[in-house]
């Protein structure tokens, strides 16, 4: 037995020494991230370890996403705290010296931001927040920009032989957003003062952007599901009739919005968490362009 | 904070211990209500309070009848610089009046060898297995399988070093190696007269995992635990009485080593563990579903001399029908069915061998478990468990229906887990 471990040890240390790649390989930990990287390194292994039909907070560390952390070269996270219930016990599985910390190949996207709701006073009574604040940014069009530009210069860190590369490709990136993000707001303008209920605080950065209101929470607190005390006076908010729709993402069971919608008569509309949510969510682009247009919709349903 | 490099790596559960750990524990609980980002550079601390009612003894388990504490912990862990992280867990635990301080876990690890290697050193879980290395807190049941009972003392934590190395490939393919002092795996030795292997365990495990598809994955493990004083001797054939006597206690002059020895030893064990787990979308929010099996095999648990002898007794001893090896398996599903609600079902099964007046009597103990747990949040759990077992061979009276109540609550930190 022992003797065979060995000559599996041995066999592994002789597979190492061939895998020397030129090509980058990356982890995103969500897919929006995924998405970005795809944009500024259109060359690089990218894969990400969750989709946008799986809950970013509650992801299982699984063998998979071990194997592919003990190869990846960076590792791109949302971060404030959003993975961590997973991506320590990845690291330390995964004996990846280059993918430890953010000054070698692991990267924050909340980190290069100004977060929302950043809280001095953080209790667990209060459910699952963040004292960093809110880490779903990539709702954020100007946030995401500023992130490119930092994720650019973390690739140009890692590999620095392709700089001009990573350079052209940042500008071509924020050329065509800067474009698409005077559409945005075009959009944004006409969704102005629409209120909603959402489940957790997933568009956060999103109702900044379009001045939307999120005027209850279908989540008692934070990383709680729905109560039927707390739905019954839900029921009674929307009894207002200022609200226009009932929001959920992606990843989001339906039920306890279902049960609001059908007492309240509002209309529930799925939003993509991120890039897959949908059908017309296949990159950052589209993602936005299709949540802007199903609120869209939804307001003037409304009016 | 420094402090912490220069705690002794052995560390043992005697009183100066006791004290040690308790200046560390108020030393550090004022950051529990500051706890920070726990990512692998700060100082992480995190405490778990585990609180049971259990109807009527079981065998072997570390929960007594009535109220009591299980594993009360407290952990720090954080990076020691930028080569080495560290993790301190303390446990408390209390029955029958008597409250124990145990230190499970005192290891230093590696953060930055090159190609997938690490090396940890100090006292911690050994790998071998699928649950060995996982805290109690997590399990879905009140008490470890009668395996880990059996052959591991519940769970086997232990100061030695441990070698592990991950492959680069898509499947997940980790192995290892371990040496461990092997205390409270020792054979029964009353009398304290055999000179035992100061270095009596050493261990070589792999794991292999991967997805079948977005919603399901799965792991396989393969271990070998070897004994070097893991073997019945001759001249013990008192110590069939003593073993009567107290199962939990087979052994083990120490008291301190309450119910943390293995019960059942021998030179060789197999183990072989396999985990499948699915969530709809792979989204593991709502539901999901979590199998596992795993299969222990001890062997050769006496010196050749004393298997012998018992040869040459059972040629004239026809009941002789005792098998040479002990084994033990179980199988487990655990369905999370809301966010709130999960349900597991366990049945496991132990065939051991006891010395008994110069020969082996088999002992059969088989055990249906039943838990049902309710989660308010991510943190806390209550839990009710309704477990059914029948025995032959094991002669103390027990209870074929037990209910345990429990909870597990965590603060400070949220701790990783584990697959």
């Amino acid at each position: 037995m022992r003797i065979n471990f060995k000559l599996l040890l041995g066999s592994a240390l002789l597979t190492l020494s061939h895998g020397a790649l030129a090509q980058m390989n990356i982890f995103a930990c969500e897919p929006e991230y995924a998405a970005l990287a795809k944009e500024l390194a259109p060359d690089a292994r990218i894969y990400s370890a969750t989709t946008a039909m799986q809950d970013p907070h509650q992801v299982q560390a699984r063998p998979s996403l071990i194997a592919k952390m003990r190869q990846t070269d960076l590792v791109i996270c949302a971060g404030a705290e959003l993975e961590v219930g997973w991506l320590p016990m990845l690291q330390m599985k995964a004996a990846n010296v280059q993918v430890r910390s953010t000054d070698k190949g692991l990267f924050f996207a909340a980190e290069q931001v100004k977060t929302l709701d950043q809280m001095s006073n953080v209790d667990r009574s209060m459910g699952d927040v963040h004292s960093l604040g809110n880490p779903h940014v990539h709702f954020s069009p100007p946030r995401m920009l500023t992130i490119a530009q930092a994720l650019t210069d973390k690739l140009i860190q890692l590999d620095e032989e392709q700089s001009a590369k990573y350079q052209q490709q940042l500008s071509r990136f924020s050329a065509r957003w800067q474009l698409a993000m005077t559409q945005w707001q075009v959009k944004a303008r006409g969704l102005q003062g629409m209120k909603v209920i959402a489940y957790h605080s997933s568009f956060r950065y999103l109702f900044d952007f379009a001045n939307i209101e999120q005027v209850a929470d279908l989540e008692p607190k934070p990383g709680l599901p729905p109560t039927s005390s707390h739905l019954a006076s839900l029921l009674k908010r929307a009894d207002n009739g200022d609200i226009a729709a009932i929001i959920i993402a992606s990843y989001q069971d339906q039920r306890g919005a279902n049960w609001l919608a059908e007492k309240s008569n509002l209309p529930v509309i799925v939003l993509p968490l991120s890039v897959g949510g949908n059908e017309q969510s296949k990159d950052l682009f589209s993602l936005y362009d299709s949540t802007l247009d199903l609120l869209t919709q939804a307001y003037r349903t409304q009016k | 904070m420094k402090n912490f490099q220069f705690l002794p790596a052995r560390l043992s559960a005697h009183l100066p211990i006791k004290f040690s750990a308790a200046i560390v524990i108020s030393s550090f609980f004022p950051l529990l209500s500051q706890a920070q980002t726990p990512t692998l550079s700060n100082l992480t601390v995190s405490a778990v309070l585990d609180g049971y009612y259990q109807s009527d003894d079981r065998l072997m388990t570390e929960r007594a009848k009535g109220f009591g504490l299980g594993e009360t912990e407290l952990a720090f862990s954080a990076s020691i610089d930028d080569m080495f992280f560290g993790k301190l867990t303390t446990v408390f635990e209390s029955h029958n009046g008597e409250t124990e301080v145990i230190v499970e876990e005192a290891f230093v690890q590696t953060m930055a060898l090159p190609n997938g290697f690490t090396v940890r050193a100090g006292r911690f879980l050994s790998d071998i297995g699928y649950l060995n290395n996982q805290h109690l807190h997590t399990d879905s049941f009140t008490s470890r399988p009668s395996a880990y009972r059996a052959f591991l003392g519940g769970h086997y934590f232990d100061d030695g070093l441990r070698f592990s190395y991950i492959a680069p490939t898509d499947l997940y393919w980790t192995m290892g190696v371990e040496a461990f002092s092997g205390d409270s795996l020792r054979a029964a030795d009353e009398h304290g007269e055999r000179a035992f292997d100061s270095t009596g365990v050493y261990t070589a495990f792999t794991k292999m995992g991967g997805d079948i598809s977005i919603e399901s994955s799965w792991q396989l493990g393969v271990s070998y635990l070897r004994n070097e004083n893991g073997q019945l001797t001759a001249e013990e054939h008192e110590e069939a009485e003593h073993e009567e006597a107290g199962h939990e206690e087979a052994g083990h002059e120490d008291e301190h080593d309450h119910g943390h020895g293995a019960s059942y030893t021998g030179k060789n064990t197999f183990i072989t563990d396999f985990v499948y787990k699915w969530a709809p979308d792979g989204n593991y929010k709502y539901q999901h579903l979590t199998l596992s099996a795993e299969y222990f095999r001890v062997s050769d648990f006496m010196v050749p001399e004393l298997h012998e002898e018992f040869a040459g007794a059972a040629d004239h001893d026809e009941e002789a029908n005792s098998k040479d090896y002990h084994e033990a398996w179980y199988v487990s599903g655990v369905y999370q069915f809301s966010p709130n609600w999960s349900a597991g079902l366990r049945y496991g099964k132990l065939d051991s061998q006891l010395q008994h007046e110069g020969h082996f009597d088999q002992q059969t103990l088989k055990e249906t478990e039943l838990s049902i747990a309710w989660h308010n949040s991510h943190f806390s759990t209550v839990r009710v468990e309704f477990s059914h077992q029948s025995n032959v061979g094991f002669e103390i009276e027990s209870n074929d229906n037990v209910v345990t109540l429990q909870y597990t609550m965590i603060m400070g930190a949220h701790s990783a887990h584990q697959f």
